[in-house]
């Protein structure tokens, strides 16, 4: 039985994808009379009987050396696309980390969601985007977690899409699907070129195929960029970044998975594809620049935004920047226990957002205040969500840095300050949120506000108490996928002064939170450049304009002229020499050679000169004749 | 050169539309297929309100302060055969009326508002919570820490019952509009105004009063002293929170804090039910779409037949419902117009008619902006 | 059992054009049960298909006119059989699609009868001449169905695809003839050419008018401005069989003649017939962004997709020659089935204009199951995974990257560019508010919306299980590159 359980765990996903199908009678609209709760329901039993069965799964297989069950999907010519899936902790952890969290999230819909009628829709496509993600963690084949990260983009754009007539979603879910789509490409376009290459798509067979296979410098360099393109757009790195700002239209339950697994999703996709990028120094290079600028850019942009979802949303950017540094430096631990804590205290965080836009209607920071004694599960939420995510109290992200820097990794001054810097601006973040949001005098949107309902408040409090004891992970278990540490040559000043640097980092960033001024409706600073830089970090720097008006500018007039082209130029053009092929084919009269064949050409010619000759007279007659008949 | 008949202006249709009020006309305009289709939705509504009313009461009188009140829309009544019909979501959406008295609270107003600002509630509220979990040292200790969270809950606890009780008379005048329609004593819309207004005037007065019980003692929470009547402290908090402002939906508006598309002021808001536009209804984040999902079930057979007629017949049901929905509200502004003038709108004396005037040129203004000339229009 | 193929569909087009029918009714109900008959047979031989064995299967003889050397010589093989499911399955999506109180309804089954009955007679042809005769036979029924079923342009439009497919058909004809004279066989036989080698220079000579024929029948550009004029024009059920099954006579010819006839001269112009592949699906790609036409979008689409099977044909790996057909077959169906949801929209709303319509999602008045489908049929063609886009389009690019890189590469962008024009047409059109013009729309029943089931089904089971069809082809196009 137990076996029979493990090896049945491949049909995982199939759970939410069987929710989805069973949502349709309600969300076709075939079921009209009665609401549309049920499919609710079914979508919540399936992910739980997926989390049960994960949780005996991670139980069986932990401590056991890792297992794989390969099917076999399609032979053709020379080609053999396998789709293989893992049997490891990791892998079912993952799988319980996405099933655990979208199991809170849909129960957290379910209060959030309760006044909406599309609700079928709504769980559906939370049913599909959970099956992606289950797929993804046990994914063991590029081909298959190309074609999941596929479908999470579709489910992505449609979930964004959900509440469909307001304007900003017919926008934000275009952008999503595009942005994404645009790394997705390029992702494909490094498959198709590493399978041609003579890589077996399985990424357990990565490691042995990039040590062995002589790959020109320039062609190794090009293919780590496209496979980083990929999870550049998921994970929204630079310059792949403003989707996700723009999905936060989007209903808040999809947010809550957005922001912790399906960014971790891609982010996990690249730690598994990090052998190829020891192929070249390039991509290593790119991941840890695309990191690096994309800390640097968001991890602003978040201090400035007014916008409780998107000052949280900007962040995960910034924390998925930690990410791409390190599996730049090739820590894939590191990376991965980094995905891990964050993608719990976000949620968490996210969750907490919900509610105060539920019960505010609003999501105007600088109009709330003093919500602190009022909604204890809703400020709690937010406050262990915080300090999971900070590295001041000894919680998730706390030990997963202790981890990095504890002298096991190679680290460098650099590194320290960087994660410092996310450090410092991610505290003056949360400090300026938590202050401007639970503390203060309440303002008329947040004058009455009771708690949440048990259906929203429950999911939280569950949340919160996993966000405390997430520190197990890195503490108990810090090496998931490598074998042991690496020996290295620690730099000994950057490991002795890391931590308390960090913690230091924590404490000036929520002091400086403290200390500045909170904006309160419409008062700004009267210094121009004070609000300038407000309003350059505030409008993500203006990069979606810089799109505007180069790439989709581009695109657009370039569209427009092969369209005139097509139209003026090459229709006319080519219209004139098929006459002229026509007569001059007339003329082609060559030699006498006896065979009947070439009579036959000659016939032909001259009929189809003849026919088109009375084309215009007779055939017009004819069809004239039946179009009169038509009306 | 054809001149073309110019679109009236702002300040003249403001001006004919108090001229119509004046004549004793309503916002809607009387027509035999208006007073159909505002008695027939108003007949439905009068049963859904109904049941919205008793589980308010239901809610507030028994589930208040409790964490996980799973059974609360069940009026008591927990079997097999209504746990299942719960579960296929074969039920009056009584979130609709929740959201209602959740908006009606956030957005504050009137008498049952002030009243739960004062010393008296928070010491009647504490005494409350106190009694509840006598035996909880759990939750006692929670209060300790957050001294605003099981209070604020209580205040939730109020609207329920205030909403419930003026829900309650509501759904009466509108069962005993269709009565007397059904008995020919309606017979044009200035009719269904005035059967409205005369019921709002006979329970004007009517003291909301919230008592609870816990382990056999009272409790009154908005005690009758503290003079909390029906029109005032509840209808006309009503009408302004849900005719008028309302919530944005998600379906439409997008509270992005960046687009500024939702106003500071909430008193700007005009997102009410004579705002709202009804052709997203049916569609995702249009929390109005509960109510008419709930109407559907008690059309009467003569609107019924109107609606079918129509191109989408009942595939578009819900949408045809709201249009008479707001139809029906409009004649329930009418009477609260009139019952709040200042001086009878009929007066002959002008300065009165210089104060009405001057009363009427304000809801106008407001209302202008609703969906008042569409409804007229077609 | 071959003949019967091409035999029910010309037997059906004369009984429906002879028989007696006032209402139409009949018309259609004959046109119905011919299809289905036809279908049934397909069927049957494709279970008696043995897809293991290269060459042709059924193989059906008759002398005909010897003393030109054309003969009635048919068989089967894995090139043509998808081809002639394809065209089986989509004459009847055809036929129950159509209007029924469309006008001279016995003409224009039999038409379409007629149309079938070309289409398959050419995929099935062992003859030159014989696949001539077939390819211009469907020439005239689809002008007629164009011209007098169509749009306002309907004249010029019909017009225009006649000029183009008769000069195709010409360069095709003289290209045969040609090979005929040159290598001084006694009959166009198909395969006893194929045993004949000439020099590179005659074949380049003669492959050159055979390309340009078969390419304005694709098309490819520069020859490609027939389609979206006949697709605007044609009414839906015409659209659904011009991209679904009579492009597919363009792209079957240049597998079956262009690279089996002319191995040499081909793989010496392969290169640049990739790169004009590529310009070709780029050149689509950013055309269809700049239409408002709803159905200019889906037509110019075509002609990018259309390019990738030019691609891998190119490309001569045995993987890119079974991704070909493979990749005829997935644009058959999601080509057709776009242009269906399409026509639905155009039936209910009146219009296709990108500009004008809005908000069709909405449950109550809009099409909110076409929406729907119409996102499922848009991502189908951009090529999600699960669907047989995908895997078609994969397999095209492994197959020809590692022997025509950069080309591949341009057709993966023009992939990519799929999402961006087929996504702005979607939330354009679909999201938003429902425009107030729009808010009266009749409603589509659910047995409208069938036929886009049925095919939505096959697409998704064909991306899922894409060796039902590839192991069909598999064997034949190996043997088309060993000259087996």
């Amino acid at each position: 039985m137990a076996e029979f359980l493990l090896k049945t765990i491949w049909v995982a996903p199939f759970y939410g994808f069987l929710g989805a199908i069973l949502s349709l009678p309600w969300s076709l609209g075939i079921i009209r009379r009665s609401g549309p709760r049920p499919a609710a329901y079914i979508n919540i039993l399936m992910t739980a009987i997926g989390f049960i069965h994960g949780t005996i799964a991670l139980h069986l297989v932990w401590g056991v050396p890792t297992q794989k069950l390969v099917f076999h999907w399609l032979e053709v010519a020379d080609l053999d696309l396998t789709l293989v899936v893992e049997l490891s902790p990791v892998s079912i952890g993952g799988l319980e980390l996405v099933t655990g969290i979208s199991l809170l999230a849909q129960v957290y819909a379910l209060g959030y969601m309760e006044k909406d009628w599309a609700l079928a829709r709504f769980f559906a496509l939370m049913g599909f985007f959970e099956a992606a993600l289950v797929g993804i963690a046990l994914s063991d084949s590029l081909l298959l977690s190309y074609g999941l990260l596929e479908l999470l983009t579709f489910s992505t754009y449609l979930l964004v899409g959900f509440w469909y007539a307001q304007p900003l979603v017919v926008t934000a879910a275009r952008d999503a699907f595009l942005t994404k789509r645009v790394g997705d490409i390029i992702l494909l376009m490094g498959i198709v070129a590493m399978s041609a290459y003579g890589s077996g798509l399985n990424f357990s067979e990565l490691e042995s195929w990039a040590k062995t296979f002589p790959l020109h410098p320039t062609a190794a360099a090009l293919l780590g960029l496209s496979l980083i393109a990929g999870p550049t757009g998921k994970c929204a790195q630079f310059p792949l970044n403003l989707w996700l700002d723009e999905a936060m239209e989007g209903p808040n339950p999809a947010g809550i998975l957005r922001n912790s697994i399906v960014v971790s999703a891609g982010a996990y996709v690249l730690i598994k594809l990090q052998p190829i990028f020891t192929l070249s120094p390039v991509s290593s290079d790119a991941l840890i620049i695309l990191g690096t600028v994309t800390v640097v850019g968001t991890s602003l942009m978040a201090v400035a935004q007014i916008d409780i979802k998107r000052a949280l949303s900007h962040s995960t950017s910034a924390y998925l920047g930690l990410v791409f540094i390190a599996v730049g430096l090739g820590q894939v631990d590191v990376a991965f226990l980094l995905l891990f804590a964050h993608a719990i205290a976000k949620a968490l965080l996210f969750m907490s957002a919900g509610s105060l836009i539920l019960v505010t209607s609003n999501q105007n920071i600088t109009e709330m205040g003093g919500l602190w004694s009022r909604m204890p599960a809703t400020a709690t939420a937010f406050l262990a969500g915080s300090a999971g995510l900070l590295a001041l109290t000894p919680m998730g992200m706390f030990w997963t840095f202790d981890r990095w820097f504890n002298g096991s990794w190679d680290t460098d001054w650099w590194l320290l300050i960087t994660v410092i810097f996310v450090n410092v601006l991610s505290a003056i973040n949360l400090t300026r949120l938590f202050r401007a949001i639970f503390l203060g005098n309440p303002q008329p949107k947040t004058r009455r506000a009771p708690e949440v309902n048990w259906q929203m408040a429950l999911p939280m409090v569950s949340l919160t108490v996993v966000t405390f004891l997430a520190p197990l992970a890195p503490i108990q278990w810090n090496l998931w996928l490598s074998p042991n540490t690496p020996l290295t040559q620690p730099n000994v000043q950057v490991t002795q002064w890391a931590m308390p640097l960090l913690v230091a980092s924590g404490v000036i960033g929520c002091i400086i939170g403290s200390l500045i001024p909170v904006r309160k409706t419409w008062a700004r600073s009267s210094n121009v450049t004070v609000r300038f830089v407000q309003d350059l970090c505030a409008y993500d720097f203006y990069v979606d304009r810089l799109y505007e008006v180069t790439l989709v500018a581009g695109v657009s007039l370039l569209s427009k002229f092969t369209s005139w082209i097509d139209r003026y130029v090459v229709d006319g053009l080519v219209n004139l020499v098929s006459l002229a092929t026509i007569f001059s084919g007339n003329t082609l009269k060559y030699n006498t050679t006896g065979k009947s064949q070439f009579y036959i050409l000659t016939i032909v010619l001259a009929i189809s000169a003849l026919l088109w000759s009375v084309v215009n007279s007779q055939w017009s007659v004819v069809t004239n004749y039946w179009s009169s008949l038509i009306q | 050169m054809v001149i073309s008949p110019t679109k009236p202006t702002r300040s003249q249709l403001i001006e004919e539309y108090t001229q119509r009020l004046e004549s004793g006309q309503a916002l809607l305009q009387d027509s035999p297929q208006n007073l159909i289709e505002v008695i027939g939705v108003l007949k439905s509504y009068g049963i859904v309100l109904d049941a919205y009313s008793v589980n308010l009461c239901y809610i507030a009188n028994t589930q208040f302060l409790k964490l996980f009140p799973f059974f609360k829309y069940f009026n008591g009544e927990i079997n097999p055969k209504k746990f299942l019909r719960n579960i296929w979501h074969d039920r009056i959406n009584y979130e609709y009326a929740e959201y209602c008295m959740k908006s009606m609270m956030w957005h504050g107003g009137g008498g049952l508002d002030a009243y739960l600002d004062t010393p008296e509630y928070r010491a009647i509220a504490y005494k409350v919570i106190k009694a509840k979990f006598k035996y909880n040292p759990l939750m006692l200790g929670l209060h300790k820490l957050f001294p605003d969270f099981l209070p604020e809950l209580l205040r939730q606890m109020c609207y329920y019952s205030g909403l419930g009780q003026f829900w309650r008379v509501m759904s009466d005048i509108f069962i005993d509009l269709s009565d007397r329609y059904d008995r020919g004593e309606i017979k044009s819309i200035p009719d269904v105004v005035q059967h409205i207004l005369d019921g709002l005037v006979k329970d004007a007065a009517r003291p909301i009063i919230y008592k609870v019980t816990i382990r056999g003692e009272e409790y009154e929470i908005i005690p009758q002293s503290m003079g909390i009547t029906f029109l005032m402290d509840t209808g006309v908090p009503y009408v302004e929170a849900i005719f008028f402002r309302g919530t944005p939906f998600h379906g439409t508006i997008s509270y992005n804090a960046q687009a500024y598309q939702i106003p500071y002021d909430q008193g700007a808001f005009g997102y009410g039910a004579l705002y709202a536009d009804p052709l997203p209804i049916g569609g995702a984040g249009i929390p109005p779409t509960l109510l008419m999902q709930d109407m559907r079930h008690f059309i009467p057979d003569y609107l019924m037949d109107i609606y079918r007629h129509n191109i989408r017949g009942e595939g578009d049901l819900r949408i045809q419902i709201c249009q008479s929905f707001q139809k029906s509200m409009f004649c329930v502004t009418t009477a609260a117009v009139k019952g709040l003038a200042p001086h009878p709108l009929d007066t002959t004396d002008p300065e009165q008619q210089a104060a009405n005037r001057n009363y009427l040129k304000g809801w106008l203004t407001r209302l202008f902006d609703s969906q008042m000339i569409t409804v007229n229009q077609n | 059992m071959l003949s019967a193929l091409i035999l029910i569909p010309l037997l059906g087009s004369l009984v429906v054009g002879l028989f007696p029918d006032k209402t139409g009714k009949i018309s259609r109900n004959l046109a119905i049960a011919t299809s289905v008959t036809a279908l049934l047979v397909n069927i049957y031989l494709g279970w008696q298909f043995d897809p293991s064995t290269s060459g042709f299967q059924f193989s059906e003889y008759a002398p005909w006119l010897e003393w030109i050397g054309l003969n009635y010589s048919i068989g089967i093989d894995g090139l043509s059989l998808p081809l002639v499911f394809l065209n089986s399955f989509l004459t009847l999506i055809a036929i129950i699609i159509t209007d029924k109180s469309l006008a001279r309804p016995r003409f224009y089954y039999s038409m379409l009868l007629l149309l079938s009955c070309g289409a398959v007679g050419a995929f099935l042809a062992r003859d030159l001449l014989l696949f001539f005769l077939f390819y211009e036979l469907e020439i005239a029924p689809l002008y007629f169905l164009i011209a007098i079923w169509g749009g306002k342009r309907r004249g010029y439009a019909a017009m225009k695809f006649l000029l183009y497919t008769a000069v195709s058909g010409i360069l095709v004809l003289a290209s045969f003839l040609g090979l005929v004279w040159l290598t001084g066989a006694d009959s166009f036989a198909y395969e006893p050419l194929r045993g004949h080698t000439l020099s590179l220079n005659a074949q380049l000579l003669l492959i050159a008018p055979l390309l340009v024929g078969i390419f304005i029948k694709i098309p490819i550009f520069p020859f490609h401005t027939w389609l979206p004029d006949a697709h605007v024009e044609a009414s839906t059920p015409i659209s659904v069989l011009l991209a679904g099954v009579l492009l597919k006579l363009g792209t079957y010819a240049l597998l079956r003649f262009g690279l089996g006839l002319f191995l040499e001269a081909w793989v010496f112009l392969a290169p640049w017939m990739a790169i004009l592949a590529g310009i070709s699906a780029l050149y689509g790609a950013s055309c269809a962004i700049a239409q408002k036409d709803m159905k200019k979008v889906v037509a110019y689409s075509s002609i990018a997709h259309m390019a990738y099977i030019l691609l891998a044909v190119s490309a001569t790996t045995r993987l890119s020659i079974t991704a070909s057909v493979f990749q005829m077959v997935s644009h058959g169906l999601i080509s057709a089935l776009l242009f269906m949801l399409v026509g639905v929209v155009y039936q209910k709303t009146g219009s296709r204009d990108v500009e004008s319509l809005r908000g069709l999602l909405n449950p109550e008045r809009g099409l909110p199951v076409t929406g729907g489908l119409m996102i499922l049929g848009v991502m189908a063609s951009s090529g999600l995974p699960g669907m047989v886009g995908f895997i078609s389009e994969f397999l095209v690019f492994r197959g020809s990257f590692p022997i025509f890189s950069i080309p591949t590469l341009l057709c993966l962008v023009g992939t990519g560019l799929t999402a961006v024009y087929f996504l702005l047409v979607i939330n354009k059109v679909f999201f938003g508010r429902l425009t107030e013009s729009l808010a009266h729309l009749p409603r589509v029943k659910w047995v409208e919306h069938a036929p886009a089931f049925v095919m939505l089904f096959l697409i998704i089971a064909f991306g899922i299980q894409p060796s039902w069809v590839i192991h069909l082809s598999e064997a034949q196009a190996v043997a088309l590159l060993t000259g087996g």
